[in-house]
Parts: C-alpha cells; structure tokens; sequence
C-alpha cells in the first residue's frame, strides 16, 4: 500500500518549485531522528535569526523511508533532515539534497570535523555531520581482572586469547557480544572488524577486497563465526542487534566485551546506573589490531537540506547553529543540565570534544577525542556506494546465516562479494 | 377553466443530496486507493529504478526478476506459513472465544473489554513485547523453562529453524488478530435466535450437538468475515517479523521485500510487481475463503 501511494505521488506529484532565499520571519522543519535541543537554545536562536524551527523527531527507519518518498515524489517534507553516513552515496547521485559547500564553508570545515569526507560525494558534501559516532571497543575491566588479565590486549590474537581465558575461567559463560541479527549492526561490527585486521570493504570503484580466504575481511567474518561457534558468543545473538546487545549484555554484566561498540557508550549507557549494573567497570580500549591499535570506522550522522525545502538558506543558518562547537559543547552536557539535547553525547567538532573533556563531562574523553582526531576513518574512504543498502543487506542476511550455521563463511563471503561485483558493474 | 390534470405525475427533481454525501468518500477512495492502485498496476510493467533511469517499459521482466530472486522465493514460502498458521489459529481461537463470551458470566464485559488490548497494539509494540518472551539470552519463556527445570540452557526460539522461527512470529500476529475475529464471529453468535436452541433442548440435542448444529452453520458469515481479516493481515505482515527476526531469510515475509526493494533498493518497478502479486494473492485466497465458508444465513 505504501508502494501505491508513492506510486500516486510519483504520477501527479509536482516538480520542486526551488526553495525561497528567504532568512527571516520564516518558519522552517527540522525533522531528525532524535529529541530537539532545549526549547531556551531554540528561541535564541529564532530571536537572533527570525527562524522558528519546527522540529519532529521520527525513528531512523521511518525518517529514511521519508525522505526517499518525499523525494521520489518531489514532493515537500522537510527544510533540514537526516544524512546518515551509509546512505551519503545514493542520496548523491540522485542529487536529493543541496551541495552544503553553496552554503557552509566546508572546507575549512573539514579540520575541524574530522568525518565531513564521509558525507562527501560526486565531489559534493551531502551533509553535515552533527555527532562523531565511531565504533570502538570496551572491555568490562572488572572482569577482565577476575580472570587474571592485568594488561589489556593490544592485537587481536592477545583480545582472542584473552576472551577465552575469562571462558575458561568460568568469569561469563560467554565473553564476547557481537550482534548476530541479520540487521545494519551486524554489517557495521563486520567493517569495523575488517578494519581491525587491516584490510578495507570495497575499493574506490566498489569492487569486494575481502573474497578470498587471506583478505583481512575473509578473516574477520571467520573470527566472528568462529567466535559463536567456540562459545565466546552467546548462541542466543544470532537475534540480538547491535543497541539490544550493549543494553542487556553489556551493561548487565553478562559479556566482557564489544569489539565494535558505539563510542559514548560508557559515559551514556555503561556509567548510568538506571541503565548499568557495570558502572566504572567498563572502559574503552583502543580497538585491538593486528600487530597494534587498529583504526576506528566512523558511522555519523548528518544533517542535509532536501532539494524541495521550502527555505534552503534558512536551513543552512539552522544547520551552521547547530553544529556550531559552542551548541555541540553545550548539547553535550559540557555548560550544565539545562542545555543538554537529550540523546546527544559527542559533538563532531573537536573543539566541543576538547571543551567536554576540559571539563570532565565525557567519560573517557580524552581518549575518545584522540581516537577520533586521529583512527577514526571512513568505513568507505571513496565514500558509501549509491547501493550501499541493497549491499549491507547481503552482508547482514548472509553473515547471519553463517552464525546460524545454515551457511559456511566461504559461502557467506562469496554471496556478499557477487553482490558487491553485480552492483558495483 | 382546466381542471387540474391528477392523472399525470409531476417529473421528480433531481436529488443533489444523496451524490453530495457520497462524493467526499469518492474521492477520497479514488485519491488514495483506486488511483495508486491504477498508477501501481501500470508501473509494475515499467523500470522505474530511481538509480538506474530514465522510466521505461520492460513486460514482465520486473515479475521475472522477482521470482529469480531467492529472498523473494524465501519470503513467498514463510508468507504462505504465516497465512496457514495465522488463518487456521486465529479463527479456531476466535471460536473457541466468541462461544465462551456468548454465555452470560460475571464480568463478560470486563473480560470482552481485555481481549480488545492487543488488537489496539501497534505491531511493532507487539513485536517489541514478545522479544521480551522469545529472547534468547534473557527472555521469558526461557526464564520459566529453565526454572521449572525442563531445560539445561537457555533456547534459540527465532533463526534456526524456519517453521519454529515462523510459528513463534506467527503466534504474535494471532495474539494480535484474534480479538478482532472473536468480535466478528460473536457478532454472528449474537443474531441467533435463543429459539433455535430452545427447540433443539426439547428435541433433545446435546450443547455439542447445537455447537455443530446450529452454532457454527449459522455463523459462518462472521467465521468468513474473520477469515478474511486474518488473510489480509497475515499476507502483509511486517511490524512482528522485522522486530523479532529482523531481514533474516527464516522469517521475513513478502511486505518486508516490497520494502527492501522499494525504499532501500529505490527500485519501484519491482516494488510495484510485487505489491501487485500480493494484492491478487490477497483477492484469490480471499475469495476463495468466502467461496468455501460463507453462507447466507436466514433465520
């Protein structure tokens, strides 16, 4: 039915009618997965712009699902709306939203927000990135030590070994959280694992770089079925995705470790004891490589303007306050309760990251703001495909299949790599 | 002087009130169902790829890349599981329930105003709710198992096995769906009358025998009826197996690849043949569920 209304809009929807210029006495929607800032930051900033924002949050699936209808139909139905990392490609070649370099200065943004190049494509920045998501690992250091581990693993056979140490030991029956539901969280655990074993996804013209059995991606998806299949894994994850797996694993106490956790993790879920029977047990660990520290892959969200916005320049000023460092410092928490953004923990400016960790208000900030001024990389340097999802979705059905034994890893590589070639061809 | 002519009727006026009462409903029908249903129809024969265009016609090459797609096949087979089970389940309970209610007990009313609760429930609340049960690290159902010592460790309901996977979705949906054909199929109960029962009492008839007598014969319009919405719900069921199954093969159903197709793949082409296979599976089954069951009922 859904198709059929789309069908509809795609029939007699109306052409974009190009956005007004207009700045001021304008009312403009802001619609986000997430909740708005503090309504005291939103009325400053109509006072000193004239811009009323009207804000609606809607979740991730639904807000994507939006987008793609409002602009298939070209029809209206945000003026500022989410650009998530993976989609940067698709939404770039069909030219859905505005260059943000016509409005923003990009360029001398880029030093300061390390992951604007993933929101680049065709040359173009998509969108702004508005927080500095990567993933990352923590460790439950508390039980890290009831098995006997002092110093923490800096590669990935002394992080292996060490998971089965604490097995062996009888510290958790299963050491290890990876979430095995055949959902985005899986694909993004498997990136950020193939990174840690020093190889990539894709190459700049979208063909698979992990076919073969000695590529680092063969590698890390053996080490993740291995991992269920030897018992590191509860068997139970083959249906636990990625934010299920942290809230009642992780922070239960019931595992040891997440290899590709969400980083802000241990200050926002792991460190609140509404939340957390782990408090101050759980730490990050610099995600453990192949002969060292490996690199972080990034998964930020962004903030782009749709081509039908009704009032694109508007927008950009509400985008340009929004990721301004002093309202990302403030939304953090960094300025007192009253200006936090519920939801909202690391800024992507490093200068909001600097100012939290100034004033203590980001657990483990100082490590957080090294790992993503310097490991936190794109998880496609080239930038997402325009097929990412069709792609992600073979990643997360067939490595699926693998955890649940239906398929053997080679078959679940060869599956994921035909459907990388065909896309990419 | 004319006398009046009594014998010759005046022409009625047209009357404006019956069409204008009706015409907001019309357009609203034509705007959102008949016109995307048209719109749907026609495209499902043309390559409408937002990332490969321009539009062109292309037969039935969207049908047959659809039925060459193994996530499709897979998805035709759990969605024919979920109508049999769903189907078969929901009207047997609603059956079983609407007898029950149809007696007179002390807080029918309250009970009638329970059974409605999970009918109310959005699907994914549902679906977030079961997890909670099937879960398989810290559900329910495995909490209770274990205490009473029926298993060692702790159970993978959902992911393993197709057919479990499926029944444990499926059971979600016929929570869901069983009040709405309880209500139905008590609505039929209702209009039977008392004497029916009366005279078969004196005739001698068992309560078993008036239930296969005159009971379930005569409420075979509310039973088709219920049936119906049980096979509309369960051919486009979506919410329950993306919460509890996400897009794995053991579990998604033929709505979840109209979507996958249409809004993350942005081939509409495809995204319209498939909705169209299921909307004339919907008709044929649905059909074919009136044919069998249904009966003019007079009393």
């Amino acid at each position: 039915m859904l198709v059929s209304a789309i069908a509809a809009g795609c029939g007699g929807g109306g052409k974009s009618k190009g956005g007004s210029d207009e700045t001021t006495g304008v009312t403009i929607t802001v619609a986000l997965a997430t909740d708005p800032p503090p309504q005291a930051s939103m009325d400053a900033f109509t006072k000193s712009t004239g811009i009323t924002v009207k804000w609606t949050n809607n979740d991730w699936d639904s807000l994507q699902t939006k987008i793609s209808a409002a602009a298939t139909a070209k029809t209206y139905f945000a003026d500022a709306t989410d650009v998530d990392w993976s989609r940067v490609g698709q939404l770039g070649k069909l030219n859905w939203f505005y260059p943000m370099e016509n409005y923003l200065d990009t360029k001398a943004l880029t030093s300061e927000m390390p992951q604007l190049p993933s929101f680049t494509s065709g040359g173009h920045v998509v969108g702004i990135p508005y927080d500095a998501s990567f993933l990352v690992t923590t460790v439950n250091k508390k039980l890290f030590a009831a098995a006997g581990i002092t110093k923490m693993p800096t590669t990935i056979d002394e992080y292996t070994a060490d998971l089965r140490q604490i097995k062996s030991k009888g510290v958790v029956k299963y050491p290890l959280n990876i979430p095995f539901a055949a959902a985005e969280g899986l694909s993004t655990y498997w990136y950020q694992t193939t990174a840690a074993f020093g190889g990539t996804i894709l190459d700049g013209s979208g063909k698979p770089q992990f076919a073969t059995a000695g590529t680092p991606g063969f590698k890390a998806a053996q080490w993740m079925i291995d991992a269920i299949k030897q018992g590191l894994v509860p068997p139970g994850n083959i249906n636990v995705a990625d934010s299920q797996g942290q809230q009642t694993l992780m922070a239960k106490g019931s595992v040891a470790s997440t290899f590709a956790d969400y980083s802000g993790n241990v200050g926002s879920l792991y460190s609140v004891p509404a939340s957390s029977t782990v408090v101050d047990q759980v730490v990050y660990l610099s995600t453990p490589g192949v002969s060292g520290p490996g690199i972080n892959v990034s998964n930020p969200d962004g903030i782009g303007i749709p081509r039908q916005a009704k009032y694109p320049a508007a927008a950009a000023k509400f985008i340009d306050w929004f990721t301004s460092a002093q309202n990302q410092a403030d939304f953090a928490g960094a300025n007192g309760p009253d200006k936090v953004m519920p939801g909202y923990f690391l800024p992507s400016r490093l200068a909001g990251v600097t100012e939290l960790t100034q004033k203590g208000k980001l657990i483990g900030g100082q490590q957080l703001g090294d790992l993503l001024k310097n490991s936190a990389k794109p998880v496609f340097p080239e930038g997402a495909p325009s097929w990412y999802p069709e792609f992600s979705k073979a990643v997360y059905t067939n490595l699926h299949a693998a955890a649940t034994g239906s398929m053997s890893v080679d078959d679940a590589i060869k599956a994921i790599a035909s459907t990388a070639d065909k896309l990419s061809s | 002087m004319v006398a009046p002519n009594h014998g010759v009727r005046r022409a009625r006026r047209f009357d404006f009130l019956p069409y204008a009462l009706v015409t907001p409903l019309t357009l609203f029908i034509v705007a959102l169902a008949l016109l995307p249903a048209g719109v749907t129809v026609v495209q499902s024969f043309f390559r409408v790829d937002e990332l490969n265009p321009p539009t062109v016609f292309n037969g039935l090459e969207n049908f047959r890349n659809l039925f060459a797609d193994g996530a499709v096949r897979s998805s035709l087979v759990n969605t024919g599981l979920y109508v049999l089970i769903g189907v078969v389940l929901s009207t047997i309970l609603g059956i079983i329930m609407a007898v029950t209610l149809q007696q007179r007990f002390r807080g029918r009313s309250v009970l009638i105003a329970v059974l409605i609760l999970p009918w109310a429930l959005p699907g994914v609340v549902e679906g977030i709710v079961w997890t909670g049960i099937w879960d398989s690290n810290t559900g329910l159902l495995n909490s209770v198992l274990s205490s009473f010592h029926l298993i060692s460790d702790y159970q993978v309901f959902l992911g393993h096995n197709r057919l479990l996977t499926v029944f444990a979705i499926e059971l979600v949906q016929v929570w869901q769906m069983t009040p709405l054909s309880t209500l139905l199929i008590l609505a039929s109960l209702q209009n039977i009358p008392n004497d029916l029962y009366e005279a078969a009492h004196l005739d001698g008839c068992t309560p078993r025998a008036a239930l296969w007598r005159i009971t379930l014969p005569l409420a075979r319009p509310g039973i088709a009826i219920a049936m119906v919405q049980a096979v509309i719900a369960t051919l486009n069921v979506f919410d329950q197996p993306y919460v509890l199954n996400g897009s794995a093969d053991t579990g998604a159903s033929l709505t979840m690849q109209t979507y996958f197709i249409s809004f993350q793949n942005l081939d509409f082409g495809e995204g319209y043949a498939l909705s169209l296979l299921i909307t004339v599976a919907t008709l044929i089954i649905s059909l074919g569920v009136v044919k069998l069951v249904y009966r003019q009922v007079e009393y």
